[in-house]
């Protein structure tokens, strides 16, 4: 038992909690729609039956002394004062709260029995709504048949009052199954294991009929009752798993619901489910490349391959020929030599007479042979710019190339004897 | 997966029909006398045909692989198709011809050569391949008769186009030959 608006936590209620609320007092107007005498005579929050639970609980740990008006202030100090005065006086108005002794200025209270049972009534029908109540009905009118100081006018009534309750069950089933599918999946917890229920209701109806032919009218009345009700709750069930069927919306039943169809389903029931689709075979694809690559890589039975022996004699190390500078040298000293022609300098712009691709290489090779560290070569440039029209290089710079190692004579000579 | 329209098969095409239950019972054979519809490809080994769904082009599910598309998902591929090449090794004796419809091999052959071809317990190898030799038969590549222990290739390899089968064909020379012992005992 829950009750939705605990008055000492501070939290703001949301709708849940008030459909919640709502959906309690639902059940204690029902319930006691048949003795109000208005429509506003029923409690409009639920926390005021907690009140009066409190309030007979307390009573019963307090024995035959009862309660002060201050003890029971104090049990309820949870609830606000004016909530408190209010629910004292509707209970005392009724009866549920006496007086010990029916005096004036009376200060201790004492608690009515009835109240109690009626409160534990409204909260178990509350827990499991009117379908157990209907079991428990059966179940006490199959023990009031088998009584032997029953009389025909008490089974007869009984049985009215059965067939009635059975009429206004299935009525309300049929008003769900008229209306939308997700009220009927909310009350649809009233309809399972209504067979128990029908075959109780048989049983009773058959031992009644046993009992006292003469009452074959109102077992008649009983019996129809029960054939409309297991009409209406096969209806709705129908209506309930068709929507479910063709929505695919799984939510609409209960998991257990599911869970049960699928332990209980034949094969038959359970493939209908996929009828109309067809799946193909599987047809996984070897291709022949991929069955080569496979058996290639797959685990060997023979250990892969040694390396090649290593050769027995000693590894003479890295080759003293590091090849390439000594010619690269050779052809610039060569270059160079030519460009001299055995003077000791020679002006830049006398070497570049010939077209530009030529004077180009030229020019590169000089610089090449001015920055070789090994070279006696110079490449000096001053700092004119003399333009030229119409020559080759039609802008030129004045440089000389010259050799470095004027004072050896004989310095190609010398570099010949290097070789 | 498709939608079948189960309703009026008066009204089907039969050509429709057999390559939709060409599809979904995966290569089913009929008698060579019985019509074969269009839109197949037939895989006879003389006495029986296979109707195999056919692709446009020649293509196979091989060009899946160009488009980045994931083929169908088959767990521990590459044990399947060594124990497919051991098949073959077995079965598809004359390399130069194509490996449909090949001759029956004793099953023992084939477990000997995938037990030469890896390496460790070989009796679990034998189990391993015994398995996938069923899994190959139910996806028609091979046709396996459990009762007389032989196997043969499936109608499936008679899908390989002809220009694709040279890599096979040279592995399947190096592989080692079935024990001569094995065929003999049989």
């Amino acid at each position: 038992m829950s009750h939705p608006s605990d008055p000492t936590s501070d939290t703001t209620p949301t709708l849940d909690d008030a459909l919640v609320g709502e959906a309690v007092l639902g059940v204690y107007r029902q319930m006691f729609a048949a003795l109000a005498r208005d429509g506003g005579a029923v409690v409009d929050d639920p926390e005021l039956v907690d009140v009066a639970e409190t309030l007979l609980a307390a009573f019963a740990d307090a024995g035959e002394e009862g309660l002060s008006r201050e003890q029971m202030r104090y049990v309820c100090r949870r609830y606000p004062t004016e909530v408190f005065e209010n629910r004292l006086r509707v209970l005392r108005g009724l009866g549920a709260v006496r007086e010990v002794f029916p005096k004036p200025n009376q200060l201790r209270y004492r608690a009515s029995f009835t109240s109690v049972v009626g409160l534990m009534f409204v909260r178990r029908m509350m827990l499991d709504g009117g379908q157990s109540e209907m079991h428990r009905l059966l179940a006490l009118e199959q023990l009031n048949v088998a009584d032997p100081r029953m009389t025909p006018a008490q089974a007869r009534d009984g049985a009215a009052g059965l067939a009635r309750a059975f009429r206004l069950w299935s009525v309300e089933l049929l008003t769900l199954t008229n209306g939308t599918i997700e009220e009927l999946r909310e009350q649809a917890p009233k309809l399972w294991g209504t067979e128990e229920i029908l075959q109780r209701a048989e049983r009773l109806h058959g031992a009644i009929l046993r009992r006292w032919p003469q009452l074959d009218r109102a077992c008649t009345d009983l019996r129809t009752a029960i054939y409309a009700y297991g009409d209406a709750s096969r209806r709705a069930a129908a209506r309930l798993s068709d929507s479910a069927g063709t929505t695919r919306n799984l939510t609409l039943l209960p998991p257990e619901t599911w869970r049960t169809f699928a332990r209980t389903a034949s094969r038959d029931d359970l493939a209908a489910v996929l009828e109309g689709f067809v799946f193909d075979a599987p047809a996984p694809w070897h291709e022949p490349s991929a069955v080569v690559q496979a058996v290639e890589d797959g685990p060997r039975a023979t250990p892969p391959r040694p390396a090649p022996p290593r050769p027995s004699v000693p590894d003479p190390g890295l080759s003293d020929d590091t090849g390439g500078d000594a010619t690269a040298t050779e052809r610039l000293r060569a270059v160079a030599e030519q460009a001299l022609r055995g003077r000791d300098r020679i002006a830049v712009e006398d070497l570049l007479t010939q077209d530009w691709p030529t004077a180009r290489r030229v020019l590169a090779d000089l610089s090449s042979a001015h920055l070789h560290p090994e070279l006696p070569y110079r490449l000096t440039w001053s700092d004119g710019l003399a333009v030229r029209p119409d020559g080759s290089p039609t802008w030129l710079s004045p440089g000389t190339f010259e050799r470095t190692d004027v004072k050896h004579v004989a310095a190609p000579r010398k570099a010949g004897a290097d070789e | 997966m498709s939608k079948a329209s189960a309703e009026s098969k008066a009204d089907v095409d039969p050509g429709v029909l057999a390559r939709a239950r060409a599809r979904v019972l995966g290569g089913a054979s009929q008698a060579v006398t019985e019509p074969t519809p269009p839109g197949v490809v037939a895989a006879s080994d003389g006495e029986r045909v296979w109707l195999l769904s056919a692709w446009p082009d020649g293509a196979t599910p091989a060009l899946l692989e160009e488009y980045d598309t994931a083929p169908m998902p088959l767990d521990r591929s590459g044990q399947a198709r060594r124990v497919l090449a051991a098949a073959l090794r077995c079965c598809w004796t004359r390399l130069d011809d194509a490996p449909w419809p090949g001759e029956a091999a004793p099953v023992q052959a084939v477990l000997e050569v995938y037990g030469g071809m890896s390496r460790g317990d070989a009796e679990l190898a034998r189990r391993w391949a015994t398995g996938e030799l069923r899994r190959l038969s139910d996806t028609g590549w091979l046709l396996l008769d459990e009762a007389a222990g032989v196997v043969r290739p499936g109608p499936r390899v008679a899908l390989w186009p002809d220009d694709s089968l040279g890599p096979l064909r040279d592995l399947l020379r190096r592989l080692p030959e079935p024990p001569q012992g094995v065929i003999a005992g049989e």
